[in-house]
């Protein structure tokens, strides 16, 4: 059985100092800790978790679109080099109102990410700096990693296939026929 | 007498010595850098946005071409990011595999490393050399996954087909082949005093900051710190394997990264033997998994990491229960490496030594933009 | 013996030493424009050793002979490969390398990568695969070789007769359009 002891520290300490701006905490595995805080809270709880509990390295920020719940969920991973531990800390922000605090005078590299999610998800931070651009140019549809960007209509407009393609068929419908399976909304709408 | 103008200059994205289809904006004084700005983006192929439109088996084959020097380890981790959330099983056998085909291809990653930091301080000799000998590993990997680049063969539950009849002696063939042509390596480039004098004290990471910066891999073993995810969170059996995570090394220049990966292609090749060896002989290596139109997974998120030949390779995987994936964030180690990083210590270097210093780094635009 | 030539003889032997010329030396770019380009270094080094075909690589546009689009093209790097292939000296080759170059290939939905490359710069050689092997890059070039021999690998030419096409082509993708205009 694995040893969690650090782990629960980590979600004791928080809940001691944090009380309820903290929800949702657990344990998911061992070293990886997941927690959800809000968006007025999540400066300081970063600010906490690296200058007091030791969590120094940003792995990652992760961002997914929940469109049918009409919010985005941004999760930042730290490490923490000692304990070799996980944290996963998530915000929810509203999707029609996409605005977030900016942490990269916590650590220099979230401005790559926050940079890549203004792009991609059209989410703005609060006093980030730095070109509009990162990866695309000269972009004017929606931001692409959007649930409601449909890549293939885009692809269908300003691009042009050789011919050779009229034959494919959608696999998971013509396996749904045979069957005579209804098939479920979600997978008729991104399985092409 | 000394000249206040500066001059912008653009390295890349057609430039031989930029480490792939990337640009570094460069304003010098002189010969020296006083501001660096990467611009990525040409690259991009919208990897996480097919995803969303792929069902999970699909999603599998796309996934290794996120980064084309190493695409071992992005199937090992989206292949592990669905195998947590959904629970399954993989076998003993499909484990030990898994870790043979990681190590070969940090092998064959390191040696297309000899060849690009030697070239880019002016050594063509190695990497004639090394990039040629890759072929030995390229050929083991055509023979058991058919590909020579792209594997797509560790896939969730498991690794697409057994071991070939007489394939271990042929690893342990070209292992000891290897093995033997790195003190030649040794010979032309690290007692070289021209390689020596490109790289000693430059591209300095200073090591109090470099966990905060983010930095991963072997540039931050090169600083002094012993970070690897095969020891730190290790995944499949490597607590189980003896090797050693170098920290001696410290100088914290592409000179000490030089070393470690000197360091680190011999214990990869160590690691490889006891795979051989620890590896039974029969046994399933998949876990099948059901009708790939209609396997869904259960809803969750997990987050895997995996260390590649430049650092840590993390994937966060989310899944809402449907047979689509809802999103794989991709992060890759050149992410941090090659922007702010990169931006930060290339101020005061020579603009010779640029391209060296992209190429310590690993910077390897496609897993930037995906 | 007081054979003389007539014009129409003539240019064909200089235009039969030109492209013989031509074939036996051809410098391509190096420009790493997609994961092609992983597949260039064992191509050019000690096993399969490109250069014993008289092929080597050529560090500037000004100085090369043909341009390897090396997999998929997003839009922002077409803009660059178009100037890169405009800046190019007569006459110049370009070879299509991988799938994703043909139709699409592996991302044939996504929304950042073009489809058809010979809509937008003239393509006189394809390789197809994903990746193509090294050999397989040989064998395009030694394609290109025999097609230059004969005389029949004018991309070039055909790109300069039909500019209005290509630039329409070109500019219905690249928004900002903000190119210098040869003069050719």
């Amino acid at each position: 059985m694995a040893d969690l002891t650090y782990e629960n520290k980590v979600i004791l300490e928080m809940r001691e100092h944090f009380r309820d701006k903290i929800i949702e905490t657990r344990v998911q595995r061992e070293r990886r800790v997941v927690m959800r805080t809000s968006k007025d809270n999540i400066e300081s709880v970063l600010l906490f978790l690296k200058e007091k509990m030791g969590f120094l390295h940003l792995s990652h920020i992760g961002c997914v679109d929940w469109m049918e719940e009409n919010r985005f969920e941004i999760v930042y991973i730290l490490w923490h080099p000692q304990e070799k531990i996980n944290v996963l800390v998530k915000v929810d922000i509203d999707r029609l109102n996409p605005v977030a605090p900016n942490i990269d005078y916590i650590w220099p590299q979230a401005n790559t990410y926050e940079r890549e999610m203004r792009e991609m998800f059209g989410i703005e931070f609060e006093g980030l700096v730095g070109p509009r651009e990162l990866i695309l140019e000269d972009w004017d549809d929606l931001p692409p990693m959007r649930r409601d960007f449909d890549t293939l209509h885009y692809v269908m407009e300003n691009y042009s296939f050789r011919s050779g393609r009229e034959d494919a068929q959608n696999v998971r419908e013509v396996i749904a026929n045979r069957t005579g399976e209804e098939i479920p909304e979600f997978a008729k709408k991104y399985s092409r | 007498m000394r000249n206040e103008k500066t001059t912008t200059i653009y390295l890349g994205p057609q430039h031989p010595g930029i480490t792939g289809n990337m640009m570094v904006k460069l304003e010098i004084q002189g010969d020296t850098v006083v501001k660096a700005e990467t611009h990525i983006g040409y690259l991009h192929r919208g990897f996480e946005k097919l995803m969303e439109r792929r069902n999970w088996l699909q999603s599998f084959t796309i996934v290794c071409r996120i980064c084309v020097p190493e695409p071992d380890p992005n199937e090992e981790n989206y292949a592990r990011g669905v195998e947590e959330i959904e629970g399954r099983e993989v076998p003993e056998k499909a484990r030990w595999i898994r870790m043979l085909v990681l190590e070969l291809a940090r092998i064959q990653a390191y040696l297309l490393w000899y060849g690009g930091q030697s070239g880019s301080a002016g050594l063509y000799t190695i990497g004639q050399w090394s990039v040629g000998d890759r072929n030995y590993v390229l050929d083991l990997f055509e023979e058991l996954t058919g590909g020579r680049v792209y594997h797509m063969y560790i896939w969730p539950g498991g690794v697409r087909r057994d071991l070939p009849k007489g394939f271990k002696s042929r690893v342990a063939k070209v292992m000891d082949y290897i093995e033997k042509r790195l003190d030649d390596y040794d010979r032309v480039m690290f007692d070289n005093a021209v390689f020596q004098k490109r790289t000693q004290g430059i591209g300095y990471i200073p090591p109090e900051k470099a966990i905060e910066w983010g930095v991963v891999g072997p540039p931050l073993r090169a600083a002094g710190i012993a970070s690897d995810v095969r020891k730190d969170d290790p995944y499949e059996f490597y607590d189980q394997v003896d090797f050693v995570v170098p920290d001696m090394y410290n100088t914290s220049d592409v000179w000490a990264r030089a070393l470690v990966r000197r360091f680190e292609i011999r214990q990869s090749i160590n690691i490889v033997r006891q795979i051989l060896d620890k590896m039974p002989d029969k046994g399933p290596v998949w876990n099948k998994i059901p009708n790939p139109h209609k396997w869904r997974i259960p809803r969750g998120e997990a987050y895997v990491k995996t260390e590649s030949a430049r650092g840590e390779f993390g994937y966060y995987v989310v899944s809402d229960g449907s047979e689509h994936p809802r999103r794989i964030h991709v992060r890759g180690p050149a992410y941090v490496h090659g922007i702010t990083l990169l931006e930060k210590i290339l101020v005061g270097q020579n603009i010779a030594d640029v391209s060296v210093i992209m190429n310590s780094l690993g910077t390897c635009p496609p897993e930037m933009e995906r | 013996m007081n054979y003389v030539l007539n014009d129409r003889e003539s240019a064909k032997i200089v235009e039969f030493i030109k492209n013989f010329a031509r074939k036996n030396s051809l410098w391509v770019l190096a420009y790493g424009t997609g994961c092609g380009a992983i597949e260039i270094p064992p191509t050019m080094t000690s096993r399969y050793d490109a250069e014993r075909f008289s092929v080597r690589g050529a560090a500037t546009p000004r100085q090369a002979d043909v341009l390897l689009i090396t997999g998929y093209l997003s839009v922002k790097t077409l803009k660059r490969v178009i100037r890169s292939y405009e800046q190019m000296q007569d006459p110049k080759y370009v070879i299509g390398f991988g799938s994703c170059t043909i139709n699409g290939g592996m991302y044939w939905d996504s929304y950042n990568t073009i489809k058809q490359l010979d809509l937008y710069i003239p393509v006189d050689v394809y390789i197809n695969g994903c990746m193509p092997r090294p050999e397989a890059v040989l064998a395009g070039f030694a394609k290109l070789q025999e097609l230059i021999g004969r005389g029949q690998a004018n991309g070039w030419r055909h790109y300069k007769e039909n500019l209005e096409w290509y630039r329409q082509n070109q500019r219905k993708l690249i928004k900002n359009w903000k190119m210098p205009d040869y003069n050719w």
